[in-house]
């Protein structure tokens, strides 16, 4: 990542004035709008939360419109809807099953908040919602948090075997019981690790090739621009996978706390 | 410059935040923003999922089930015509082997009936030639008798008027119809052939 400005004769305020802006992180940045606390919490809203809203809102008119006059054969949209619901059903089916089925609508919330936060975040302009390690950290602290919750509220103290393995010698079992409980605490971390980092990586790929674009003379422009173009295909793709595995996992660790392992 | 960069960053996270940032340069480690991302995550969060679980999720499921149910019903009905079709091929290829074994057995009845007849036919056929040779033969002896009835009164007048001719100057009638009666008895006995 080198910005030299040095070659394109700009004068040294210039390019000063415009180190901000040159910045790939900048649009990573959140800037509050409205100041606003309840409770002593802060609700403040900024450009994050109004991606959320976007997100969510196109999320709702997605199945909106593919599902406004449902038929039993369906449209174009409408099996694209169907293709989606189906993908988180048979997620939760494969993995938990019957017992998932009462999770299936947060997980299905789940799936799309992040896979709409992940592509909206493509657009120029735009905020991506999933590059806030904060927002991905909250969800995966609650799914984990819930999940460890919800095995001890079905099995009990018998939970805690879920940490000692089975099959493992008795003279092993000391160096195993704190393994499993490191390898359980950094379920959240690497869950919310790999999508922030996933979304910041591509995003920063894409804010570094639009400032070679910007930077380099109109002859030369176009080899970064072509590799954003590509790689813009590339990140819809990974928008999709990261949402995928942050599904899956999810589905993985209410599993683990139903049925142990 | 990078680092120039980066500095800058940091400044912007701190006039948006209010707070130094924590200096690694990346905006998302700047705490001031965490406290109202965290609860917007998780209203957000919260009020998507009731949205979909009351107006999304209940059309889709209904929709699905509506179809499930459709190509179940479906699939029974052609399970049932299919199961009649079978019934009703069988019952066809029944009455067909049942007519044709009725056919066959018309056919032969036919042949049975048709050498009855000709047998029947051939037999009146020998009784009426029979019949007909009977009442020739018997044609030919009346012939025959009448012939020789004939012939007998033909032969009398010739011999009478012969005779009567012969013996009109030197014989009695009563010698004559001796010879006569004689002459008849001879021929009787000797028994001429006439056919």
């Amino acid at each position: 990542m080198s910005l030299t400005t040095a070659s394109m004769d700009f004068p040294a305020h210039a390019v000063a004035q415009a180190a901000p802006k040159m910045d790939p992180l900048h649009h990573f940045q959140v800037v509050k709008d409205v100041s606003m606390s309840l409770f002593g919490i802060d609700i403040s809203t900024s450009n994050s939360v109004y991606a959320m809203w976007i997100s969510a809102g196109l999320v709702m008119l997605f199945f909106h419109f593919a599902f406004k006059d449902p038929k039993t054969i369906p449209g174009r949209l409408q099996s694209l809807g169907e293709i989606g619901y189906l993908f988180v059903r048979g997620m939760v089916d494969d993995i938990i099953g019957e017992k998932g089925r009462p999770f299936f609508p947060y997980i299905f919330t789940l799936f799309f908040f992040i896979l709409f936060c992940n592509l909206s975040g493509l657009i120029p302009g735009s905020f991506t919602v999933t590059s806030q390690l904060i927002v991905t950290a909250t969800f995966s602290l609650a799914i984990v948090g819930f999940s460890f919750a919800y095995g001890f509220y079905l099995h009990g103290k018998r939970y805690l075997k879920f940490f000692v393995p089975s099959g493992v010698p008795l003279l092993l079992t000391p160096l195993m019981i704190p393994i499993e409980i490191i390898s359980f605490l950094a379920r959240p971390v690497s869950l919310a690790v790999r999508l922030f980092a996933n979304m910041t990586a591509g995003h920063t790929m894409l804010a570094v090739m639009f400032l070679y674009v910007i930077s380099l003379p109109w002859w030369g422009a176009w080899l970064p621009f072509g590799f954003t173009v590509i790689f813009t295909g590339v990140e819809i793709f990974i928008g999709f996978i990261q949402a995928y595995i942050f599904t899956i996992l999810t589905c993985v660790y209410i599993n683990d706390s139903i049925h142990m392992h | 410059m990078v680092t120039d960069a980066f500095a800058a960053t940091g400044e912007h996270a701190a006039a948006a935040g209010g707070h130094a940032a924590a200096g690694s340069g990346m905006p998302q480690f700047e705490p001031s923003v965490f406290q109202h991302e965290i609860f917007w995550s998780i209203a957000s969060f919260v009020i998507l999922l009731y949205l979909l679980r009351k107006y999304v999720l209940p059309p889709i499921e209904k929709v699905l089930d509506a179809r499930n149910e459709k190509i179940r019903s479906d699939l029974d009905a052609a399970e049932t015509s299919r199961r009649e079709a079978e019934k009703i091929s069988a019952e066809i290829q029944k009455q067909l082997n049942s007519a044709r074994r009725q056919a066959e057995q018309t056919i032969e009845e036919a042949r049975l009936e048709a050498a009855k007849y000709r047998e029947l036919a051939r037999e009146s056929l020998g009784q009426e030639l029979a019949k007909k040779k009977t009442l020739a033969l018997a044609e030919i002896d009346t012939a025959k008798a009448s012939a020789i009835a004939e012939l007998h009164h033909a032969a009398v007048d010739i011999a009478m008027l012969a005779t009567e001719k012969l013996i009109a100057k030197n014989m009695t009638k009563t010698e004559t119809n001796k010879m006569v009666q004689e002459a008849i008895t001879a021929i009787q006995e000797s028994k001429i052939p006439v056919h």
